[in-house]
């Protein structure tokens, strides 16, 4: 079958190998060279796309991006960025106007990023921008032409791409498997049990450009409906194993505030936008940033093979480094966590600021009631093989009165339940008492003194 | 020859202004065209196989594999490839490097190149260097400053600085009433480009043109010439952009040569891209350092002694130290100076100039140990500064062409507000209960000039055409270039078409040691007056002509005519003086250089003084620059806006030598562990607050014709200790090791 998608408005037909990456295309099979390659690995956005379907238009790396991925979607580079007949985009134009390309190796994938934000209203610029990557310029030029043309009108060839790829039929998803709904997903990975399943590929995608691995057979998730979402009960939030983080991310503002400032700075935008919440804990990272936050709010993750479904405590699934709970056929349906007043309190300690992977991620839900810990639930990223839970900590909080004297006593059994590793990001002791660094943090900010290290601003 | 014609050129329409880079649409619209963007028909892709260790031996690898998979053309390692016609083991001209052209299986650091993959696709390429999947021999690999024992550096030249002495050293040390002995360790940097060193490589016969890029085009075409056995003439240069270089694309690499042999080899085209890995090993990085810095004061707190020692890492087979301890010459009035270097050899690719070579990792280690003395003698930072303030170059004695350092203390001070500085550490804080710390550094560059030529012609339309082999890197060659025509024409700008970007044109020198708008302008300057004399004494000789008989010393060019000065009334055009004189265009020639005499008589550096805010995490010690404020005289600046950019482009890298950059190896293997842009970090938008430059005006009739310093490089020197300091002065904490880590941090609050 064809890959079918709207290439800057046209229609592309296009046969290749399903870990074929967008990029490789557009530039060696397409000739459309303005997309560069920077790092072939998602860090460094120089290779960044549009791309629009009915959830809307968002900025995703192209490196990473398998052709199956944009089936049925609309891709908009650098090259129609500009008008059909030349116009520059306002983002171009403030580039210029601004100096905000130096070398230029980096710009095409700024110029999206931009134009992709400017389309969305979106006014964050140092988030936006996060994921892209320039060696010259100082950013600020470019933050400035960001600012300059945030309040253009938005041109009218951008707005194209959500009317047309409504009416644009995909392939039928018969090669490779691209299923349209959980039941036949189901089906088809009891068949194949060996199968690797491709949700968002910011970790698969780099099994490709990096390992050089062959994944055949190979599921794409993206056009399974009922997997994506986040529905709000009145006892339970459950999130769709392809909720992506940018989505989730909108969904915990409000109820957990905490766990939505960890997400904006997990990956970056172009990551988060095609990572998702399934892909973050199936692929079983020891230091994947969402499990500890979802450890913390009590998570219970349902997985399903055929049609038999069974639940577990998230911490559950993670039995050591590299090894989960997942029978062969098995797939992650969905997480749900209970609803519950917002105790969560998330600190990630990365040596770069942004678009870093964790040395430490601590998650904390402690729930006081007269002043007494009735509650306590912490989970760590970074600090051992798997994500895991601080277990002494918890009993040596709960039942005691929530005071400085309850949280010294409680430092030493970080030692009893961790005993984590000296690796580039941080030495094992360091991580350690960054450890119980935040336990004091979480503390003090409850008893309400300025800790907030996100407060830190120019 | 006919006499030079006045140039209103600190007047001019052109110079001065902050015209809008000239490349900025095709750049925003991706139609600024790359090596790798470039595909010939019937082409290749080549793929490198990297050596997984850093020393040993290739044992076997599977080329029948490799060979047997689709698509895949041709596998070259040594048992088949033939020798490359110049000797890569050799250096037989400044900026050769030792290389492997796949000359035996030795191994003789990670990433190297140990084969070669021709492939109809990018993608059977890669698979079938994947399937050689080489065995080796590994020895255990001599990583880092300990890994092996000192040399004593002979000779001197490019990359072997030796040992600087001015004064009475042991003199010094005995006089000081107070001294401080510190040492400080700088890490393994790499340039990492956004764009991966790249070539397309076509050749036609015996001539070759390639795709690459490079910070020096005709030069390059001479040594490619030299390796792959043909005239200079013979090899072609198309580089009409580069996607940064920082001066690992000043000088030839090994795996470019390597893809152009094959590509000669073969008979087809043929294209390489570095992998990002890739770009830790064979394209060159800035070495590691150790300095000991000694300072010593007399009861006033003038410095009796500056003395500097570095040891720096180079490669087992070639030579390129880091000239760190050279940052010491120059900069402040000491009673006596050394700068003393040594080197020490590991199995890691050989080191090059990576921007602000030795003054980066130089600064880095002077600046803090300056802010160390004045603490120990109890004064301002920036009083001690003051008060060691070189009126004349310290040793030589030589006047400074052009000195504006004192109004940059004052003004970036001033922007600062670094009078409300408390002399202790730890005494801010802000709202949220960071620390917070403000530290100084002193920016000091080199302002040298190479040679390059140029060429300009004024058409018979009275527009101007000038070329001249200039690179454009980022820094903006293909603006200010064109505005210092324009304005040695006498023309607007948009009346200036300038040819660049290929070796085809007059040799630009090289685009490196932020001396190439100094050059490559000189030479465009010279070309214009050239071309413009001319023109004028065909006008003068003119019956018909207004101006005939005025003579050029009396004449000025502005707006495409000439005027005698003072009289309004006798002017003429250039297309009219061509018109009535034969209707052909007319052509100059220039040069630029800097005459020996010139760089004797004075001392001439671009001067700077940064001033930095961090604020701490006092649980967590995480850091950020929260301000910098840079103010920088170099000269006279042609664009404001761009060479603003090209400051605080290199305060950013000021700012990520301090925190973030770093290569770590893998002591056991000799591999660099964080080989890619999520493990080596350079800072994100994101990292970046708070950032301020000031240019300070400085008029230098001696420096060149046109009065230009660089500005490429000494935004980082400077910035790297003002962090460090500004460190300290939040935690109290001194940290000697970049980049400083929160560990340390830690470590030193205990």
């Amino acid at each position: 079958m064809a890959i079918r998608f709207l290439l800057n408005g046209a229609p592309e037909d296009v046969e290749a190998d399903p870990t074929t990456t967008l990029l490789d295309w557009l530039r060696e099979r397409r000739g459309l060279t303005g997309t560069k390659e920077g790092c072939n690995e998602g860090d460094c956005g120089a290779c960044t796309v549009m791309v629009t379907d009915e959830r809307g238009s968002r900025a995703l790396n192209a490196c990473i991006l398998f052709l199956p991925q944009i089936d049925g979607k609309a891709v908009r580079t650098v090259e129609g960025i500009s008008g059909p007949d030349g116009a520059l985009h306002p983002v171009q134009e403030a580039m210029v106007a601004h100096h905000g390309s130096q070398c230029g190796f980096c710009t095409p994938g700024f110029v999206v990023s931009m134009a992709v934000a400017q389309l969305n209203a979106r006014t964050d610029h140092d988030d936006q921008l996060a994921g892209n990557l320039c060696r010259c310029t100082g950013y600020a030029p470019i933050v400035r032409a960001a600012e300059a043309a945030a309040h253009a009108p938005v041109p009218a060839w951008m707005r194209t791409d959500a009317a047309a790829v409504a009416g644009l039929s995909a392939g039928d998803g018969s090669s490779p498997f691209i299923p349209s709904s959980a039941d036949e997903l189901a089906a088809w990975c009891e068949a194949h049990p060996d199968a690797t399943l491709i949700a968002g590929a910011t970790d698969v995608g780099l099994w490709v450009t990096k390992q050089l691995r062959e994944l055949a057979p190979v599921a794409f998730l993206g056009r399974c409906a009922d997997l994506k979402g986040v529905e709000i009960g009145d006892d339970t939030i459950r999130i769709g194993a392809m909720t992506t983080l940018s989505e989730l991310h909108a969904a915990m503002a409000d109820l957990h505030p905490g766990f939505a400032e960890l997400i904006r700075r997990y990956g970056s935008v172009q990551v988060r936008n095609a990572a998702t919440v399934g892909g973050n804990i199936a692929n079983g990272s020891p230091i994947g940033d969402s499990p500890p936050a979802l450890i913390a709010l009590g998570a219970t993750l349902h997985l399903r093979r055929g049609d038999e479904r069974r639940d577990l405590p998230l911490e559950e699934f993670f039995l050591d480094y590299g090894k989960q709970d997942r029978r062969p056929g098995e797939f992650v349906e969905a997480v749900s966590v209970p609803r519950q007043p917002d105790r969560l309190r998330c600190y990630k300690l990365s040596k770069r600021f942004d678009q870093d992977i964790s040395a430490v991620c601590g998650c904390f839900s402690i729930t006081v009631e007269d002043g007494m810990v009735t509650a306590a639930r912490i989970a760590f990223g970074g600090m051992a093989g798997v994500p895991k839970r601080a277990s002494a900590v918890e009993a040596a909080l709960t039942g005691q009165p929530w005071t400085e004297a309850t949280v010294a006593a409680a430092i030493p059994a970080f030692a009893r339940d961790f005993k984590p590793m000296s690796d580039m990001r941080a030495s094992a002791e360091y991580r350690l008492r960054a450890a119980e660094g935040m336990l004091w943090r979480a503390f003090h900010e409850d008893a309400g003194h300025a800790a907030d290290v996100l407060k830190v601003r120019a | 020859m006919p006499d030079t014609v006045q140039f209103p050129m600190r007047f001019g329409s052109s110079s001065g202004q902050p015209v809008t880079r000239r490349d900025g649409i095709a750049k925003v619209t991706g139609t600024a065209t790359f090596a790798a963007d470039n595909a010939p028909a019937n082409l290749l892709h080549a793929v490198y196989v990297s050596a997984a260790i850093a020393r040993g031996t290739v044992t076997s690898m599977d080329v029948e594999a490799a060979k047997a998979h689709p698509g895949v053309v041709e596998v070259y390692t040594p048992d088949n490839v033939p020798p490359l016609p110049g000797d890569a083991s050799s250096k037989p001209f400044m900026f050769a490097f030792r290389f492997e052209p796949l000359q035996d299986n030795s191994v003789r650091y990670a990433n190297q190149p140990i084969a070669l993959v021709l492939a109809e696709t990018l993608e059977a390429a890669t698979e079938g260097a994947r399937l050689l999947a080489p065995k080796y021999a590994a020895e255990t690999p001599r990583i880092g400053l300990d890994g092996n024992a000192p040399f004593e550096i002979e000779g001197g030249g490019f990359g072997l600085p030796g040992t600087t002495v001015h004064g009475d050293v042991e003199a010094g040390h005995a006089a000081a009433e107070a001294s401080v002995d510190l040492t400080y360790e700088t890490p393994e940097q790499y340039h990492n480009a956004m764009e991966m060193h790249a070539v397309v490589a076509e050749w036609d016969g015996d001539h070759v043109v390639l795709d690459v890029p490079s910070q020096a085009l005709v030069m390059s075409c001479a040594a490619y010439g030299y390796y792959l056995g043909i005239p200079a003439e013979n090899v072609t240069i198309r580089c009409p952009y580069l996607g940064g270089g920082f001066g690992s694309k000043a000088a030839l690499n090994g795996p470019t040569v390597l893809a152009i042999h094959a590509a000669r080899l073969i008979g087809r085209p043929v294209k390489l891209m570095l992998k990002r890995d890739q770009m830790f090993g064979p394209v060159f990085h800035r070495g590691a350092t150790r300095q000991r810095v000694r300072i010593g004061v007399d009861g006033d707190a003038r410095m009796t002694v500056l003395d500097h020692e570095s040891l720096a890492v180079t490669s087992s087979f070639d030579d390129f130290i880091e000239s760190a301890a050279n940052a010491s010459q120059g900069i402040y009035s000491a009673g006596a100076l050394r700068s003393a270097h040594k080197g020490v050899r590991a199995d890691v690719g050989t080191p090059g100039p990576m921007r602000a070579p030795g003054e980066a990792s130089g600064s880095a280690a002077l600046e803090s140990a300056m802010d160390e003395m004045a603490e120990k003698a109890g004064i301002d930072p920036l009083e001690f500064r003051l008060r060691n303030y070189a009126e004349t170059e310290p040793g030589s004695g030589k006047p400074y062409s052009s000195k504006a350092l004192r109004e940059c203390y004052a003004q970036g001070a001033e922007r600062f507000g670094w009078s409300r500085r408390p002399l202790a550490p730890r005494q801010m804080t802000d709202e949220n209960g960071m620390l917070v710390g403000w530290g100084m550094g002193t920016a000091l560059f080199a302002a040298p000039m190479f040679a390059a030529k140029a060429r300009a012609v004024i058409r018979p339309d009275g527009t101007g055409l000038v070329e001249t082999a200039a690179a454009d890197m980022g820094q903006g060659a293909w603006t200010v270039l064109a505005q210092i025509a324009a304005d040695s024409l006498g023309l607007p700008l948009d009346m200036v078409e300038f040819r660049s970007g290929a070796s085809t044109l007059p040799d630009a020198g090289v685009a490196g040691g932020s001396g190439h708008t100094a050059t490559a302008g000189g030479a465009l300057h010279a070309a214009g007056q050239d071309v413009v004399a001319r023109l004028a004494e065909m006008a003068t000789a003119d019956p018909d002509s207004p101006l005939h008989g005025a003579g050029n010393a009396t004449i000025v060019a502005r707006d495409g005519r000439f005027w005698v000065e003072g009289d309004d009334s006798r002017s003429d055009g250039f297309a009219d003086i061509l018109a009535r004189n034969g209707g052909a265009e007319i052509e100059g020639t220039g040069g630029a250089n800097r005459p020996q005499e010139a760089g004797a008589a004075h001392a001439m550096y671009a001067h700077g003084a940064v001033f930095a805010e961090v604020k701490v995490d006092p649980d967590l010690f995480q850091t950020r620059v929260t301000r910098l404020v840079g103010a920088f005289a170099a000269g006279r600046i042609i664009n404001p806006k761009l060479a603003e950019s090209q400051l605080m482009g290199g305060m950013i890298w000021g700012l990520s030598f301090a925190l973030h950059e770093e290569a770590k190896y893998d002591m056991r293997t000799g591999r660099v562990v964080n080989g890619d842009l999520a493990g080596y970090h350079v800072p994100v938008n994101a990292d970046v607050k708070g950032l301020e430059v000031i240019t300070v005006h400085e008029d230098d009739p001696y420096v060149n014709p046109l009065g230009i310093k660089g500005v490429g490089e000494i935004g980082i020197t400077g910035t790297v200790g003002a962090i460090a300091n500004a460190i300290w002065h939040a935690t109290g904490t001194r940290i000697r090791r970049f980049p400083v880590r929160i560990e340390d941090l830690l470590a030193g609050s205990r």
